[in-house]
């Protein structure tokens, strides 16, 4: 009789699955860093309308929203090598760089990081302009320049605003590192693809790869329960 | 001293504020009194440049600003010596109490932590407050913000202090405590300006009470003479009804 699974196969999959979460992890986590910068940017020049770059933003942010993602990651991977190729034969820059010893992962984090950070900017942006009017009016009154003004004052209460849509963005995006294999990252998605090939066992090893995303974004929700909870400590009440 | 000379504001083609002159004295309390839309809260907010003056100039301490050309170093030098108490508290919400009162401390004053937070618990001493200090905005009542935000005001020692409406936001019950503790503050001689709706505390507590209306200033003079025996008609109905109603 036809098992309808190797459950064997499937369980052995998972170690081999699970030693490819650094990837995955890596390429989250440090895209949202760099993507929280860029989104920051990008939000601090709508705000304040900055010239020439808030055009720029604009089509950026457009952009990226109106091409998939796998689209941005192909250009990534196939335009920043041309770039830099470009820059050392046009200009002489750059000359340290070797092209071909560029691991796949840098090129992940960037287009991930150049994907969220257009997200992130709308998020921050309208965070931001939440942030009451009178909070700026005080730290004005007492002589913050504008950097302090917003590191001290409208950033804290701004990011922890925010917090539950970046963690949705977060979440989102561990989910679509799964199309990194693309362009030759081994994540764990990479990884699944891999051992169903040697085996033949696709359905298996896409069941392993499913279950270890599903409880690492529990995970994830877990703690941005817990982050939110501590970031919005001092808007308890006494009641 | 504060100098105000033939200050001018628009909002697009509103006249908001149609050439006050003004000189308050140092350690003078002056109440600014006037209906809703005379600009007397607008008058107060151009002296510290959270608007900027269309025209004219303010000086602060023998220093000259002249709104026409303000540059930013100049307005950052006015707001520094001044303090501000708003209407709605605005306390830092991320920040506990000490951190209220410190953070122009060590930020814009360039103190030390250790020094920033000793001066900030004597501040929040002097309004009654030094037992909530790792307490949140959001912790405290109404009255009890008010009071840390006249001590962050102090925190800086401004050369003067602005009041802009401190009890308007406040239930009845709390106004007697911000209003003594504005009181007390009075008493150690700082120089002060209270836009106010607060009549009687005005006039007991000013040196000179100034009316405003429409953009300008119709009449002023010592407390007793304003709230006894006003020059101007005007001003003898609007006082008159404000302390019936």
């Amino acid at each position: 009789m036809e098992n309808l699974l190797d459950l064997n196969f499937l369980i052995e999959s998972f170690p081999a699955i699970i030693s490819r979460l650094p990837i995955t992890i890596g390429i989250a986590v440090g895209s949202l860093l760099l993507s929280l910068v860029i989104g920051v940017a990008a939000a601090l020049i709508k705000i304040y309308k900055v010239p020439v770059l808030s055009v720029i933003t604009s089509i950026y942010i457009s952009f990226i929203r109106g091409t998939p993602l796998l689209v941005q990651i192909y250009l990534v991977f196939y335009g920043i090598p041309k770039i830099i190729y470009f820059l050392q034969s046009e200009y002489g820059w750059l000359q340290s760089a070797d092209v071909n010893s560029i691991a796949p992962e840098f090129y992940a984090l960037m287009a991930f990081s150049i994907n969220l950070g257009a997200y992130l900017s709308e998020t921050i942006r309208s965070a931001i302009e939440s942030v009451d009017r009178g909070q700026f009016e005080a730290a004005k009154a007492i002589g913050m320049t504008p950097v302090q003004m917003m590191l001290k004052i409208v950033f804290p209460q701004a990011l922890t605003a925010a917090i539950p849509n970046l963690g949705n963005m977060f979440i989102s995006t561990i989910k679509d590192t799964s199309l990194v294999f693309i362009i030759g990252v081994i994540d764990i998605m990479g990884q699944a693809k891999i051992l169903g090939s040697r085996g033949l066992a696709f359905f298996e090893v896409y069941i392993a790869v499913s279950i270890v995303y599903w409880i690492l974004c529990i995970a994830v929700e877990r703690l941005l329960v817990k982050i939110e909870k501590r970031a919005r400590r001092y808007e308890r009440g006494i009641a | 001293m504060i100098k105000l000379e033939k200050l001018h504001k628009y909002y697009d083609r509103q006249h908001v504020l149609k050439g006050i002159d003004l000189t308050v004295e140092k350690g003078e309390v002056v109440a600014v009194l006037g209906p809703s839309g005379s600009g007397k809260s607008t008058l107060l907010r151009c002296i510290n440049f959270l608007e900027d003056p269309t025209s004219g100039i303010v000086e602060i301490g023998g220093k000259r600003v002249d709104a026409a050309t303000a540059k930013k170093k100049e307005i950052f030098a006015l707001r520094t010596a001044t303090g501000m108490v708003f209407q709605q508290y605005n306390l830092f919400k991320n920040l506990t109490v000490l951190q209220n009162v410190s953070v122009g401390l060590t930020s814009v004053k360039r103190m030390k932590k250790d020094a920033a937070d000793k001066k900030g618990i004597e501040m929040l001493e002097q309004v009654g407050l030094s037992s909530k200090l790792s307490h949140y905005p959001a912790q405290l009542s109404g009255g009890q913000q008010q009071r840390v935000g006249i001590a962050r005001a102090l925190a800086l020692d401004p050369e003067v202090l602005l009041f802009d409406e401190p009890t308007s936001s406040l239930d009845p019950e709390l106004v007697d405590e911000v209003l003594a503790t504005i009181r007390r503050v009075a008493d150690t001689g700082k120089t002060m300006f209270i836009v106010t709706h607060e009549l009687n505390f005005a006039r007991e507590i000013s040196d000179r009470v100034i009316f405003m209306e429409d953009g300008v200033i119709i009449e002023q003079g010592t407390a007793e003479q304003i709230f006894t025996e006003p020059a101007v008609e005007r001003t003898r109905q609007f006082l008159g009804k404000a302390v019936q109603g």
